[in-house]
This record gives structure tokens, sequence and C-alpha cells, in this order.
């Protein structure tokens, strides 16, 4: 695909834009809800916080979720971009590649055996979920005669996302008081989610944004194919070890505050890269901001589509992502 | 308990006896046993056809567990409670000697085929794709809605061939209700609007209609505005997620009760969410202390006769009004 903004002066004015955008987002997110608040209170708010003025709690709150919003978001974003990267497959994702599943299946596990229930250990439980079924797609992917293919990478994918929904289904039924709580989940959602449970998950996201910046060139170098990469000098194991690890570490956060929230994953690296193409510094840069607008955005259709009650988050992504999968995976046959 | 439930009734049998030219087909026939007088019930899903009055009962819905104990019943099969399993605890005493054949929503055939029923009370939502197999065991009736605990009386009390208790336990009910309207009116207040809430750990659910709902119906109770639209598109609850939502719930008098089997800290954490929100504060029925805490068993899953009674038993107390 050949990218729209091809200098990188129209790449910087590009990026400034989606910030504003990013920022016009976020002031929607604070300001639209089924509660009047005057937009100075804003201010009020942030300078002298006073919880028992309904105003401010109620502006807490929604600080709290856009906070989730925008953390899932870029998380989800660059985690699909980098697994795309990986396998050079435009349908890869955190969804298809069954990463999604293995944290909730772990974090179900951790519910219902362990009586866990603090957000904060139950990071680490999606964390190792995703790794888990990360790892599993990678190694079903590659093995075999043939080495690594898409094809199977996807098929594999699908599989461990079947294998692990089906172990958490047969937990839930055999569970039924834990029930509601991870329907909830598994549906996708940031609402009643403080905005001190996202501060172990803040750490992490960073670090891994980090690695993905500094891994970003020789993921362009990775796009051309594995032997050009190779003979060019790079460790394409250990760098694919790397993508993989960042994939993990962003997707398992995201899935720990949110739940099952499908398709930013997958749709906005595509959007990014109509924008900036392969240069994988400036698509994981478009892919924070983009990924963070679409949630704040699917956040607040949510919110007021149907009040007072909601529509979970991840049901209003899957809404405007099932007709882009489609798209996606008829321009790929087409091409193809 | 049993015997004590039942001498009203007896009384007032015996009274509707007196003017009635028809014969009865109520215990008198059952005793001798030679009541060989076959009737039909027509119910929603086909007719049940009976050769006599039956004994063995099978009841596979909570309301229909406490209904055969209100018409004085202990049913051979009954099915598991959803909380205080196997058996709520305020039937215990009554139903103490009954197997339990599996959940309402999955019962065991096997089972209830085991136990030679002569009926089955099941309901419509839960039992219809398994009716035909059901009606294979033993005649079953099927009760339209699990939650009208007057329909479940009303059509036992036809399966049972024993239609002058529940008229009368209906008549009962009644004229509890007007007496409780009318000593009501005493209070300024009346009639408030109400709100039924269900805490969990991750939603509040503000049950509209439903059991509970048609009890407070009865007892002269009115829905808010938001409550009886929501109502009257066949809504069961509104489910609420965001605290901004808070000022949905308003009415005048709030009946709470925790979702109980969920997690107790979660609930409590839940509890906090909800109630130390500003917005708790301006509504109406916490502004006058009108907050009452209530049994989630009889308010909402016992959804019989009995159950119906406790209801109102606790909103005698809460208003401090002598019962009659």
């Amino acid at each position: 695909m050949r990218e729209r903004l091809l200098t990188t002066r129209s790449k910087i004015i590009g990026l400034i834009l989606l910030i504003l955008l990013f920022i016009l987002s976020l002031y929607m997110s604070i300001q639209v809800g089924q509660q009047q608040v005057a937009w100075y209170v804003m201010f009020d708010a942030l300078m002298e916080y006073d919880p028992t003025n309904a105003d401010h709690v109620v502006l807490y709150h929604r600080l709290s979720r856009a906070a989730s919003a925008i953390l899932i978001g870029l998380s989800l974003a660059v985690s699909g971009a980098m697994l795309q990267a990986l396998t050079r497959n435009p349908l890869a994702s955190p969804g298809v590649f069954g990463i999604n599943a293995g944290a909730l299946f772990f974090v179900v596990v951790a519910i219902s055996f362990f009586s866990i229930q603090a957000l904060t250990s139950l990071f680490w439980f999606a964390f190792a979920g995703a790794l888990l079924a990360a790892v599993l797609v990678y190694v079903l992917g590659t093995v075999g005669d043939e080495g690594f293919s898409p094809v199977r990478v996807v098929l594999a994918g699908t599989a461990i996302n079947a294998l692990f929904v089906s172990f958490t289904q047969g937990l839930l039924v055999t569970n039924e008081a834990n029930l509601d709580r991870v329907l909830l989940w598994m549906a996708g959602t940031v609402a009643n989610r403080p905005i001190e449970v996202l501060l172990p998950v803040i750490p992490i996201v960073m670090v891994a944004l980090i690695i993905a910046a500094l891994i970003a060139k020789p993921m362009d170098l990775l796009h051309t194919g594995d032997e050009i990469a190779k003979g060019l000098g790079q460790r394409v194991l250990a760098l694919k070890m790397l993508i993989i690890l960042v994939a993990v570490m962003l997707a398992g956060g995201a899935v720990a505050v949110g739940g099952m929230i499908g398709f930013v994953g997958l749709i906005v690296p595509h959007i990014a890269r109509f924008f900036v193409g392969h240069q994988h510094l400036w698509l994981i840069l478009y892919c924070v901001f983009i990924g963070a607008i679409l949630m704040l955005n699917a956040d607040v259709v949510g919110r007021i589509a149907i009040q007072p009650r909601e529509i979970p988050i991840g049901v209003v992504t899957a809404l405007i992502g099932t007709p882009f999968f489609i798209y996606i995976a008829r321009k790929g046959f087409k091409q193809s | 308990m049993k015997i004590i439930r039942l001498i009203p009734l007896a009384s007032i049998l015996v009274l509707i006896g007196c003017g009635s030219d028809e014969p009865t087909t109520s215990d008198a026939g059952q005793d001798t046993e030679e009541n060989t007088e076959s009737y039909t019930v027509e119910h929603s899903l086909g007719v049940a056809e009976f050769e006599e009055p039956p004994e063995k009962v099978v009841t596979l819905f909570q309301g229909a567990n406490d209904t055969a104990a209100a018409l004085g019943y202990e049913p051979v099969g009954i099915v598991e409670s959803w909380l205080e399993p196997p058996v709520y605890e305020y039937l215990r005493e009554d139903l103490g000697e009954s197997t339990v054949v599996g959940d309402e929503i999955q019962p065991n055939l096997e089972e209830i085929a085991a136990l030679e029923p002569d009926v089955i009370i099941a309901t419509q939502s839960r039992h219809e794709e398994i009716y035909e197999q059901l009606s294979g065991i033993a005649p079953t009736v099927v009760v339209d809605e699990l939650n009208d605990f007057k329909m479940t009386l009303d059509m036992m009390g036809e399966a049972l061939a024993v239609e002058d208790e529940a008229e009368s336990l209906l008549t009962a009910w009644d004229e509890r209700i007007e007496h409780f309207k009318s000593e009501m009116e005493q209070v300024e207040e009346y009639p408030m609007t109400r709100s039924i809430i269900n805490f969990r750990s991750d939603s509040l659910r503000l049950f509209v209609g439903g059991f509970p709902g048609s009890i407070l119906e009865d007892a002269g109770f009115e829905m808010p505005e938001n409550q009886q639209e929501a109502y009257d598109a066949e809504e069961a609850f509104i489910e609420l997620t965001n605290t901004e939502s808070i000022p949905e719930l308003n009415s005048d008098q709030f009946f709470i009760y925790l979702q109980g089997n969920q997690d107790e800290d979660e609930l409590d954490e839940s509890w906090d969410l909800w109630t130390e929100h500003p917005l708790w504060e301006e509504l109406d029925a916490v502004e006058n202390d009108q907050v009452e805490m209530v049994d989630e068993v009889t308010w909402s899953m016992g959804a019989g006769y009995i159950a119906a009674n406790e209801m109102l038993d606790d909103l005698y107390e809460m208003y401090g009004i002598e019962k009659e």
C-alpha cells in the first residue's frame, strides 16, 4: 500500500493534526454525559478537587474512563501494528492472535480459583495468559516443513483463540457466581475503573512503547523479508521475540484494564499505514494517537447512545470494526 | 407453620363450601380415593389431562415450589433454589422431604421420571423446549409467567384440582392488601413512588416490574416516570453501570438488596462506589431517610404466595403498621 503522507514534513503536520484531534476527543469525553457540567468546572476540579461536589466527582469518573480508554486504545493499536509487522499479515491483531482470549482465560482462572479481585494482581495473570497464547500461536504457526507462514499463524491464532474462549466458558458454566462480572469483562468495558488502578499498568505500557520505538528501524528491514533482514545483519529471531514481548505487554495490559476489546488492534494499524506506510516509528506514533482517539470516541458513543444504560465499549468497537475487517479481508484477497 | 397457615384457609373453605351447589373436587376427593372424575387443564403449550387429582407433584420453578407449599403440598420433586441451596430457608420446613431434581434452567429428566409424578408444574420461559419430554413423564401444566404468583397459584389450583383453596388464598391476599392500603392512608406521603434496587459487583439493576414490582403495585406504590416507561417497553430492569446515572434511581422509597451470589468485598466496593457519590445524597429517598434493605430471597427470588406474604409482612413492619 502506498502511503498518503510521503514527506517527513507532511507526516509531522499529520501528527500535529492527530494530537489536536486527540485533545478534542479527550475534551468531548470529559464534557459529554448524562450530567450537565459547565466547562469551567473542569478547572476547579483540577485545581481543588472536592469529593462532596457532584460535578467534581462526575468529572473525576469521566477522566478515569478517558484515561482507561486512552491506555487501552494505544496499547491495542501498537500491539496490532507489531503483530502485523511480525507476521506480515494484514489480519493479525491481538484478538486474532488469541492474546485477548489467553489473557481473559487466565483472569477468569484467577477470579475463580484464587479469588483474586485486585486489578493489579489480575494484570499479571492477564499478562501470563497473553504471553502463553502468543507463544503457542507463534510456535504452531512456525513449526513444520514450510516454516513460518502468515496463513498458518492466523489459523493457529484462530484455534488458540477458540481453545481459550471455550476453556473460559467451561469455567464460567461451572461457576455461575462469577458470570456477571466476567461477562461484562468479555464484552469489554471502561466503566468504573478508578484512575488509581491504571497506575501499575502505565509503566509497563511505557516500557513497551519505548522498546517498540527502539526496534522500529530493524522492523522496517524485517518488513522486506526474513532473508533480506538476515542478510543485512539483523538478528531476526531476537527481533521477533522482542516484537512478541512488546505486543504481549501491551495487549495484556489492555485486557487487564478493559477486558476483551476487539478490532482496535486490527483496524488502527491499517488506518495508520494508510497515512504513513511501513516506516514503523511513524506507524507506532500514529497508532498511539489514532488508537486513543478511536477508543475515546467509542466510549462516548457507548455512554450516550442508549442512556441511562451503556453499550460496553467492546461492542461499539466491534460495530465499527466488523465491516472494516470484511473490507480488509476482501481487499487482501483481491491483491493476492 | 403449615397448620397455622391452613387454619384460616380451612375456615374460609367451609364458608365457600356452604354457598356452592357444585360438588367440590378438593380434599374430600383425595382422601377417599374414590373420585375418578377426570378433568383437563388448558395452558399455553397444550392441554394436560388428569384421571384424578394428583398427589405426587413435581415443581420446576421457584414460584411453583413456594406455591405448592402454600397450597399445603410437599412436592416429591422440586428445583434447587438460586441461593441458600438446596431449598430457601423460608421454605425448608415445608419442603424438607422433597427431592431436588436439578435447577430451574436444567432439571434432570431422569430423576423426574424416577419419582413417577402425577403432575409436573413448569414454566414457559424455562421449559418450553423440554415440554414434550416432560409431558411424556406426567401431565405437565405450564405457567406462562414465572414471576406472576397469582397466575402460578391459579394454574396450580386448577392442576391439583384445588381451585377453592387457591381462590381462598387469593381472597386472603386481597384482604391483607386492602387492610395494608387503608392503614397506609395515614402515612402522609402515600401513595409514594418506589425503586427496587439490586446492587451487583459491577452494576446496579433497577427492577421495574417482576415479582417485587407486582407486589408493590398491589400495595399501592407507584413507579416514577422513567421506570413506567421501561415497564411499558416490557423491560424487566434498567441496568446502570455509570455513576452519572444515579438520578435515574430517584423515587420516594428505596428497597435495596445486594446480589447474594457475589463476592462480599466486591459488593462492598460497589456499594461504596454508588452510595458515596455526591449524587446519591440528592436522591429523594436518601434525603428523607426512606431507604430499606430487604431480603433478596423473599423479595426477588421466592416469587410465590408465601414470599409475597413475607414481603407484605416486611412492608407492615417498615411502616410500623399493626397487622390485622
